[in-house]
This record gives C-alpha cells, structure tokens and sequence, in this order.
C-alpha cells in the first residue's frame, strides 16, 4: 500500500517539476538545462518568504513571478539568437545554470538554509500513516496539469501555441507572432518550474545547487514524452513506479539511475517514447 | 570525353606538392613543440611542471571532444567515462593486483579494451540510422552519469567517493613524465590534424553539415559516428590511463558528468573546429584556473559561466578567430590560410553497376506500395516497373504524392506496405545508403548540398563509396564518372571547386547536387523537380543532359516535374499521380492529350475511379 | 593557425615564469598551507576551519611565532574534490613550499593530495574526521574514525531506550558506507540486530522508498550518515514529513546544518569530539578570542574547525621538540607532543591517530547541542598497524 502512495506522489512531484520544460521542450524544441536553475530560483523564493515572516503559502505565486520574470529576461538576452541551434541551446542554458547557482552564492552564501514549510505531519490513511505534504503535492500536480490544458485548450494564447507546436512555419505563415509565444512560453516553463521550486522545498534542501539533482530525471521524463503533457503524466507513472519499485525491492543507488537508463532504453527502441504517433 | 576510360585514377600521388608543403609546416611546428616540451622541465618550475601534465592529458581528451563535437557535430557530455575507464583500469589493478610490467600492460589493454567495448555499446544505442542528435547526446549524458554511480557503489573496491590513491605506479621521475604526457598530446595533435584534413575527415564536416545528404551519397553515417566515438573513446582511455599512473590516484570525479561539460567549456571557448583553439584552451584554461580560484573560487567560476554563454550565443567558433585577428594585426601580417584546395579533375574508372546484366533491363520495380501516416493515405497500390534508359516523368498536382514515392523507392523505412526492387535487389527496411548500393541515386527538391565544403570536397565525399579515401592525406586528383564531369563542365562548376557551397548560386547548387549524385555511378535516378528555379537556359542545359545520361549511359531516371513543357521535351514516360494513386502510365503523347490532365491541372475534379 | 599557437605556447610559459618567481622561500618564516574546500561541498565550513588556523597562527605570532619565526598561512582552494585538490597541493608544496600542510578535506580530495605530498616530503596533518584507514608516511590525524564516534550512540539507545533493532541510512560515498558498515557491525557485536542497511547516491534527494522500507521494518532506533549539507536536510525533512519519530542518531550533522532544518532536527542525537557547549575553560577561552577576533563575521566553531586550531598548535609543540622544520624530525616527534585545546588533551600517537574525548548530545528546540555524555579518551583502534 505504502508502495502504491510512493508510485503516486513520486510521480506527481517529477511531473509538476518536469512539466515546465515540457512546455519549453514542445514549443521550441529547445532542452531549457537552466531548468535546475529555475528550480533553484523558486526555492529561494519560499526563502524570500520565510524570511519576510509571511504565511508560507505565498512562495507559490512568488516564486512563480520571478521565475517568469527572469525567464522573460533570459528569453530576451540569450535564447532568441539559439532557436535555430537547439545543440548549443543545451550548453547556453547549461552555462546559465552555473550562472545562476554563482550568483546565488555569492549574494546568499553556499549553505543550507532554512525555509518554512505550509504544512506538515502525517495524514491516516488506508490503515497507515503517510506524509501530508507529499498527499498535497498529488493535488497540486492536477491542479498544474488542469491549469495548462485550461491555458492550452481554452485561450487564445493556448490556441496559437498549440499551432507553433504543430507546424511553426504554417503558423507563422498564418500571421502567428511565433517569437511572442516563444517569449510567452520560455517565461512560462521558467515561471513553472520555479513554482516548482518552491513547492519542493519542504521535503528538499535549500542551497544553490539544489535544483540539480531533479534536472536530469526531468530532463529524460520530457525526452520521453515528447509533446504531451499527457504522455508525461504516463511517463513519470511508469518510470518514477519503476524507480520506486527498483528503490524498494532492490537497491535504491540502482534506483537513481532507473529513469534515466530505462527512458534511454525506451527512446533506443520507440523513438517516439510514450507519446502516440 | 574520348579520354574518360583511358585516364587511371592518380591515387599513387598522395601527398602532391601542397600536401607536401603542409606535411612539412606540420613536422616543423610539432619540432618546435616538441623542443619546448623537450626543455620545459628544466626552465619551468616544479609546481608548473605537475601541473601540465595533467592539462596536456585534459586536453587530449578535449580534442577527442573537438573532433567529435567541433567536426562532427555530436554533442558529447560523455568522454569524460572513457577517461576514467582508462583511469579506473589503471588504479583498480595496481590497487588489487600490483604493479609490474605485465599488470601495467594488462591495465592499458584492459582500458582500452573496456572503454571501447562501452563506447560501441553506447554507439550503437546513440547512433541508430534516423535518431536525432538531440538523442544522441542524452545518451552521451547519460554515461557518465552510470558510469560515475557505478563507481560511487564499488564500495572498497572502486573505493567509492574517497577513489584509490597510493598505488605503485612506474618509478620514473616527474620530468619525463612530462615528455610522456607532452609528446602524446603533440602526436595526437598532429594526426588529428592530418585526419580531419584529410580526405576521409572531410566526411565528418559532412556529416554535421548534413547528414541526410551522407546517406544518400552511400555513407552508412552511423557506422562512421561509431568507429569515431569509439577511436575517441580508446584515446580517452589511454589518457586516463597516463593520468592514474602519474598521479597515483584515481576518483569519480574523472569519470562524471561535470566533469565532461567542463571539457565542452575548455573546446567552446578555444573554439570548436579548430583542434588547436581546444589544446590551447584546455592548458591556459586550467592552468589559470590554479591560480584564479583560489582567491576566488566563486567569482571565477561565474565568469567561466558568462564566458561560456557568451561564446555559445555570441562567438560559436569560439575566442581562437579572435586572438587570431588579434594576433595578425599585431604584427601586421595578411591572412596566411593556404588558398582553398582546389584538385584536379580527372575521369574515373567507371565501374559499371554489378548484375546489371542479369537484370534484363528492368531497373525499377515498385509493386503494390503503400504509404501512410495514421488513417491519411498518401500512396496507395502503386505499381510500375521501369527499364534502363528510360526517362520517366512523375506528374501531377501537389500533394500526390510524388516526392513521396521518391522516398520510398530511395529509403527502406519510409513505405507502410509493398515491395520496391531497384536491379532486382528488394530494398527491404534498409535505410538509404544501402539503397545507393544497389543502384539508386537521389536528388532532392530543394538543393541538399553541404553548405560550408568547397565544390570539390562534396564531389569527393560523393565518391565515397566506390573510392574509398585515404585517412591522412588529400589526393591531388579527383576522379569523376564521365556523366558527373560532364555536368560540372557544362554548368562551369569546374572553375568554383575551390568554392564553399554556401558561396553558390541556386542554380550552381542544383548543378552541384546532380553531379554529386551522378558521382555515385547510379543505374536509377530519382530527380525532385531539378529545374525548380533554374532560368531557362540553365533548364534546357539540364534537360540536355539528362536525355544524353538516359541515351548514352542507360540510366533509369524517374523525373519529378511541375512544367510539362519540359517534360514533353525530355520524357520518354510519363506516369500521373494523383491522390495517392497511379491516373495515367503512357507516353508523353498519350498523357499530354488526355482529358483527365487537364481537368486535375486546371484545378477541377476528375473522378478517379475512372482512371483505375 | 599553428604559428599563432607557437607564440601563445611561448607566452603560457613567460607567464608561468613570471608567477613563479613569487615562490622564494623566505627563511625566517614557517609556511602553513591549507588546502581546503572553499568551493564545492566543503564550502559551507571552509571558512570556519580558515578562520580557526587565523586564531592559532595569530595567536602563536603574538608570542613570538615557532622558534621565533613567524607563521604564515597559505590558503587554496582544492574545489572539495580530487582534481582541484592536486591543483592546491601542487600549488602549496612546490610553489608557495609550504613546511607543513594542516586542513579539514573531503576523502577524495586528501586521496587526491597524498600521492604529491609524499613527493614533495611535507608533513600533512588531517584535521577532518572520516572513515578512517588512511595510511602515509607523512599523514597524521587528530580528528575521529568510526570506532571512535559509533559507540557513543549505540551503547546509549541501548541503555536508555532498549534498543534491540537498527535502522540504517546513508549517503553512497566512502564515509557513509565506512561509518555505517563499522556501526552495523558494532551493533550485532553488542547484540542488537540491523534490519536494513540503505543507501542512496551523493545527489539523490527522493529518499521515500527507503523511508517506506523504515516504516515497514518498524526498528527500535535509526542511525544515519549522509554526505554532509544537502542530503541530510532531505533526508531528516522528509522523515519528519512520513512522521518517523523513533530515536535518531545522526553521524553527519554538525551544530550549523541542525539550524538550517528548523524544528526537524529537534531531538536527533549526535555524537562529536567538539560541541560550542562543551564546559571547560580552554574552549570558552577559546570561544572569547574566536568572538574577539571575527566578530559579527564568526563561523560558529565546530568539529571540522577546532581540530584545525588544535593541528596548528600540535605542529608549533613538534617543531619545538624537533628543534626543526625538518620534514621526518618533525613527523617522529608530532606522535609524542600533546596539545591541551577546546576538546581537551590531544596525543596522536595510536598509529598517527588521536585518542578522543567523545561526546554524546542532542538536538534542542533552538538548534543548539545539549550535553548528554561524555566519554573520556576513546581508542581510535587499528587505524594505520603498519606505521608506528
């Protein structure tokens, strides 16, 4: 039973921390690797908060606003002139990863710090006791994935990026604005994964590397996914249950490296991983 | 063309006079390193003397990383692992079994041994015909990262996060360790040097430019990627292998991920393609660093970082242009880069296409294909055989199909259904360079050339496959069948084969296209609308040629074409598609009369049931 | 291209010149270097262990230096990790000759360093404490092993909660596995039972299925020993998330990380050479001056810093008594000095390694380590049989 839980609520945070550079990844065909950065962004955000003695629940808009605002930069200063590099696109965002860890460290210093957490203790349920948080976090996963198929499927800018997602070029034929929903999207997988961030401060550590430990699994998640969010949602079930199962019935160590092998494997055999078509 | 049969081949002269110049300029400039190698113990002092050993072993790998990233175009995070398989062999057998001559040969051997094994592995999951190169460097990401965790929980054995230290390694005295570490990184370079140079290099340059374009000229491209990773891999390994025997320590660290990126930095900032701009970025770079980050270590890492992003965004060739420029205006001296190569032209000996003969004029079969993507059906029961000297024209509204069907006869993978015989060979699921084999040869709708070789370096690494080229040197000479020639001369190419392609004008590069196809000595060829934007003389030029390669060389060539003037100047055959299927098979006269034509061309609706 | 390159060869070669001519031995100076992990993931208490050889060398400076010569120190950041550590040790031995080198390091990084200290002949105090089993000619230590450490906290949870059954969890590096593995086998010698013994990589930070195999195990007691930083804040946050509230010993938590988790580490039993609160007068003498010296910028002390004064000290008592910086003299004589410091009288003479008061404390609310026990002179065991 308690295996069951770990499955679900493992899936549900490497979703909501995947689902950022999913949209980065869809749009543009770009791998975001300041993504760990961003994260990074987002758990010094909930520090911001902390430290100003406010309800603990306000890191999440925070964070995701500065996230956006630094995406917004970031879009404008380095990753226009990459779009039709998608290779080097990897190494700038890469350096920008770097970047942000320094100048964190620099202007908050290198160790742990201490963020509040919105909510804690454990939850009965089934006959045994689990962690709230981690319950929480199943929620919030669909509330991030309800929210981007509301943005997707029910606006305007929803539509027009699901056609630069289509055929960028028919879309931009069509009169599309492509480099504004570039603009819009990079600002928005930055502004989600810094949500992100700051939602996985209560069970993560604090410090400026700490965004890239989730990097490179949600990096293989959303190789595997291709474009969908639903495919992701499939993904981080089957491979995040395969790192669980692997963690508990065999060796956790061989477990860290599941999603990342397996996902591998998947992309060696069905190039188009978990997505249809 | 009288001369075409009687002109041999000229590869005896290898290293013609150019050649000969370059071969001696490299020689002179690896004495001089070497000299400076040679004295460097006893002018430098201790501290800096350890220091270079390692970077020289740094940046023998960081050239592995340049040839493979810089030339080939394959971002790689991973030769880091085959550096600490090198590593790793060394330290775990003089840790568990001592040290002596034969446990240190073993431990070379094993090295390499392994780190090749792993890089055909890892080649063979990366480089599969069609995958991207975005996957190829997941994969290469992910190695290091295996290997490195692999190697966290060796416990005592790989001694875990703490690695091995203080095992016997050879007793020799620092300084010639140095020499060792030096004359390795200076051979190396030079045959790098003389490699991507040369004839065969040239190919790497070709794959990143364009890698379809490699297949269909005959390249089995992911072959040639996983002999490289795997070469790349060994030298790694022997580098990590020097490195653990002077250092007398091994830890996970060589073998990680951060590691790797950190090579890429070193390779980006020299400057990618250059061989040198890595080896000198990779010394000053962590030379410097010593010095640097211990005053301020978190300052100095973050201007790694902007330099990095600077370069990746802003300067791609890296700082290496500019030092250059710098340097030459320094001390007032002109561009000293030797002219473009430019060969000689010469006729090949042609080969003509084997069991031919057998193949009772037949050279194109298509039965019964069938292509679709999910429930829209693109091709549909299309069937057709076609003979040697046959100029067969394709026509039909967009969307028909046309280009379609060019694919599938020149690509195993790409129908849904059906069989497709080129000179009686089923192509099967083969990928397009074994398609080539058997005859085939295609040129794409829009010019498919490699935007920054010269003219006569596409023509080379056209020739591929009937004359494999040397690995160190260039020949002088390039030797093309009469009808690629032919193409060349009337075009005027033969005056631009010092030209990169990208210098080309439209025609020029349809031109360039063809006659790289027709390089590949084909028995079938496929042609996507090779006129599309030509001007009518360059048109009727081409049109000429094309009727004399069907007359003359007993072509089979299958036509895409929107102007039907000038497929009632040139066809033989004409074939209609539309909707996926076969309206019309005749000949010219037969098609350009009949009603159906024109109603589909002037846009109306004919019922195709009629047809069939 | 290649000319070009020529010239900037040249040029690397003027310029490692230049730089060093600055190495001139001077003769009237006793050269301290200290590698350490300003960067990576020592630099959370680098600058503690910096600022605690500033203290000993200033203060030693104030007296009349070691037989009258002045100490300097040369610091260099060795990136926490082996590549930079030979950079730092390169640098420190041949560049800047330093006579002696006295620093806290990771594992890889003193592995990293001890192949060129034995060239370069300079004595090496190690001043971190780690999994013990590092033997060199020239390598000392004053800091705790295992043998050292374990005991405290295993024989406690006995006495005080009864505990038969162990947990076990750790950080997938050498001193993780080298703390647990010696634990696991201290436990059974003392009749209790390990049910599950799990670890996750250095970087990992999901650790709920191995929290999932602790609640199932249901064991009397848990003992972890994570890398340091990052992974034990994961691990005691996400323990307290699941509700895990048995006895909880943690063999890699220092004073300063318990803070960072907040009213997580609350009640986590830790065993150490060298807590703020320890109650004599040498350590709050030492407290003053630290506080004196730094100011608003003090790291707090800690067992990664104290030991780094005391090392300095040992150091000047072994010059003393060699009558000489000479590099074996004063290895002979660093076994036989003893330096009374805020941990108390340290000798290391059990195979280059310290006997060690150890203490037992605990967690309080306000972050701060209480007292629970004290246990005097603890053998540091078989660390180095092959050396004296």
């Amino acid at each position: 039973m308690a295996t069951l839980l770990d499955i679900l609520t493992t899936a549900a945070i490497l979703y909501s921390v995947a689902a950022g550079l999913l949209i980065v990844f869809g749009v543009m065909k770009i791998i975001n690797f300041a993504h760990g950065g961003f994260l990074t962004v987002g758990g010094y955000s909930a520090l911001l908060i902390t430290k100003l003695g406010l309800n603990p629940w306000w890191s999440v808009p925070c964070a995701f606003a500065i996230g956006f605002v630094c995406g917004m930069l970031i879009e404008r200063l380095v990753m226009k002139p990459l779009y039709s590099r998608p290779l080097d696109a990897i190494l700038a965002t890469w350096g920008l990863g770097i970047i942000i860890g320094q100048l964190i460290t620099l202007g908050v210093g290198r160790e742990v710090q201490f963020v509040q957490s919105p909510v804690s203790g454990t939850i009965d349920l089934l006959g045994g006791t689990y962690s709230g948080y981690r319950l929480l976090l199943v929620l919030v996963a669909v509330v991030i994935a309800i929210g981007i198929a509301l943005l997707l499927n029910g606006t305007r800018l929803g539509l027009v990026t699901r056609a630069v997602i289509m055929n960028e070029n028919l879309a931009r034929g069509l009169g599309i604005n492509s480099g504004l929903v570039r603009f819009i999207t990079f600002s928005l997988g930055a502004g989600l994964a810094s949500l992100a961030g700051a939602l996985i401060t209560p069970l993560s550590s604090v410090d400026p590397n700490m965004g890239v430990p989730w990097l490179i699994n949600a990096f293989m998640l959303v190789m595997v996914s291709g474009v969908s969010l639903v495919s992701l949602a499939v993904a981080c079930l089957v491979l995040g249950g395969a790192q669980v199962l692997v963690s508990s019935w065999g060796n956790p160590i061989l477990g860290g490296l599941t999603i990342v092998v397996l996902a591998a494997v998947v992309l060696r055999l069905r190039p188009q991983g978990f997505s249809r078509g | 063309m009288a001369d075409a049969q009687a002109a041999a081949p000229v590869a005896g002269a290898a290293a013609g006079v150019l050649g000969r110049t370059r071969l001696r300029s490299l020689l002179i400039v690896c004495g001089i390193a070497l000299l400076v190698i040679a004295a460097g113990p006893y002018v430098l002092p201790t501290y800096m003397v350890n220091g270079l050993i390692r970077a020289f072993l740094y940046a023998a790998v960081a050239l592995t990383v340049d040839i493979l990233w810089g030339y080939t175009g394959i971002l790689t995070f991973g030769q880091s692992a085959f550096f600490g398989i090198g590593a790793y062999a060394a330290g775990l057998i003089f840790t568990h079994a001592g040290f002596g001559p034969g446990y240190a040969a073993l431990a070379l051997v094993a090295g390499i041994g392994v780190a090749v094994i792993v890089a055909a592995v890892v080649g063979w999951l990366a480089f599969y015909h069609g995958a991207s190169p975005l996957y190829g460097s997941v994969i290469t990401l992910v190695l290091p990262i295996v290997v490195s965790q692999i190697l966290y929980s060796g416990g005592n054995f790989t001694g875990s996060s703490s690695g091995l230290s203080g095992f016997e390694s050879f007793d020799i005295p620092i300084e010639a360790w140095f020499w060792i570490a030096g004359c390795f990184l200076v051979v190396l370079t030079a045959f790098a040097w003389l490699f991507v140079r040369s004839d065969a290099g040239r190919i790497l340059v070709a794959i990143r430019e364009n890698e379809q374009r490699c297949e269909y000229v005959g390249i089995n491209v992911s072959r040639v990627k996983i002999l490289l990773l795997v070469v790349c891999a060994a030298i790694a390994a022997i580098a990590g292998y020097l490195f653990a025997s002077v250092q007398m320590v091994v830890a996970p660290e060589y073998a990680g991920f951060v590691f790797g990126t950190e090579l890429l930095i070193w390779v980006a900032l020299g400057g990618r393609g250059t061989l040198i701009g890595p080896v000198i970025g990779t010394l000053v770079l962590d030379v410097s660093t010593s010095y640097l980050s211990g005053n301020l270590p978190f300052v100095w890492k973050l201007v790694i970082g902007f330099a990095f992003v600077v370069v990746i965004v802003a300067l791609p060739q890296g700082l290496m242009p500019l030092i250059k420029a710098a340097v030459r205006r320094l001390f007032g001296r002109k561009n000293t880069e030797t002219a473009d190569f430019a060969p000689r032209l010469d006729a090949a000996v042609e080969q003509p296409y084997a069991g031919l003969e057998g193949a009772g004029g037949c050279a194109l079969a298509v039965r019964d294909v069938r292509k679709q993507f999910g429930s829209l059906k693109v091709l549909e029961g299309i069937d057709f055989e076609a003979r040697r000297s046959e100029l067969l024209s394709l026509v039909g509204p967009n969307g028909a199909g046309k280009t379609t069907l060019m694919r599938c006869i020149a690509d195993g993978n790409e129908r849904s259904g059906g069989t497709v015989l080129l000179n009686d060979h089923d192509i099967l699921e083969l990928p397009p360079y074994a398609c080539v084999a058997f005859g085939v040869g295609r040129k794409f709708q829009t010019a498919n050339v490699f935007e920054t070789l010269t003219v006569a370096e596409a023509l080379r690494i056209a020739r591929t496959r009937l004359a494999p080229p040397s690995l160190w040197t260039r020949e002088e000479g390039l030797a093309l069948p009469h009808a690629s020639m032919q193409v060349i001369r009337a075009t005027g190419l033969d005056k631009q084969l010092g030209t990169e392609a990208r210098y080309l004008s439209h025609g020029m590069k349809q031109a360039l296209e063809l006659a790289m196809v027709l390089a590949l000595e084909p028995s079938v060829l496929l042609l996507d609308e090779p006129t599309a934007g030509l001007t009518k003389p360059e048109r009727t030029l081409i049109g000429g040629i094309l009727t004399d390669l069907a007359r003359d060389h007993q072509l089979c060539i299958l036509l895409v074409e929107h102007d039907l003037d000038f497929v009632r100047e040139i066809s033989s055959r004409v074939i209609v598609l539309h909707q996926g299927r076969i309206l019309l098979d005749g000949t010219v006269a037969q098609v350009v009369e009949s009603e159906l034509v024109r109603t589909i061309y002037s846009g109306g609706h004919a019922a195709t049931g009629g047809a069939a | 291209m290649s000319r070009n390159s020529i010239r900037l060869s040249v040029g690397a070669v003027l310029m490692g010149l230049a730089l060093s001519s600055g190495g001139v031995l001077a003769e009237d100076v006793i050269k301290i270097g200290i590698p350490v992990g300003l960067s990576g993931a020592n630099s959370v208490v680098a600058p503690s262990v910096v600022q605690a050889a500033e203290l000993a060398a200033e203060e030693i400076n104030a007296k009349g230096g070691i037989m009258g010569k002045k100490v300097v120190l040369e610091v260099a950041d060795d990136g926490s990790g082996a590549a930079g550590a030979q950079k730092a040790f390169d640098s420190l031995i041949f560049q800047k000759n330093v006579n002696v080198l006295i620093s806290m390091e990771t594992s890889a990084a003193r592995n990293a360093g001890l192949p060129i200290v034995t060239r370069g002949k300079t004595p090496f105090i190690y001043t971190s404490f780690y999994e013990g089993r590092s033997c060199n000619k020239y390598l000392y230590v004053n800091a705790w092993v295992p043998d050292q450490q374990v005991a405290p906290i295993v024989d406690y949870f006995n006495k005080n909660y009864k505990a038969k059954t162990y947990f076990l969890i750790g950080s997938d590096y050498a001193f993780g596995r080298g703390m647990l593995e010696f634990t696991k086998s201290y436990i059974e010698k003392t009749g209790g039972k390990v049910l599950g013994e799990e670890y996750l990589p250095m970087d990992g930070s999901d650790w709920t299925p191995i929290i999932s195999k602790l609640k199932a195990a249901k064991p009397d007691a848990l003992i972890t020993s994570t890398a340091g930083g990052a992974p034990n804040v994961t691990l005691t946050k996400q323990l307290r998330a699941a509700g895990v509230n048995i006895p909880y010993g943690n063999l890699a938590v220092d004073e300063g990380t318990a803070k960072s988790m907040g009213p997580d580490a609350e009640g986590i039993f830790i065993s150490g050479s060298y807590f703020t609160t320890i109650d004599s007068p040498k350590n709050k003498a030492f407290l003053a001056a630290m506080q004196k010296k730094f100011g608003a910028n003090l790291k707090t002390p800690n067992d990664l810093s104290v030991p780094e004064y005391e090392g300095v000290y040992a150091y000047k008592l072994a010059v003393e008594k060699a009558g000489s910086v000479d590099a074996d003299k004063v290895i002979a004589a660093l076994s036989e000095v003893a330096f009374e410091g805020p941990r108390g009288v340290i000798k290391m003479n059990k195979q280059r390694h310290a006997p060690l008061t150890m203490y037992l404390g605990q967690v309080q609310k306000d972050g701060s380590v209480k007292t629970l026990s004290t246990f005097k002179d603890v053998d540091p065991g078989a660390q180095c049989p092959n050396l004296k």
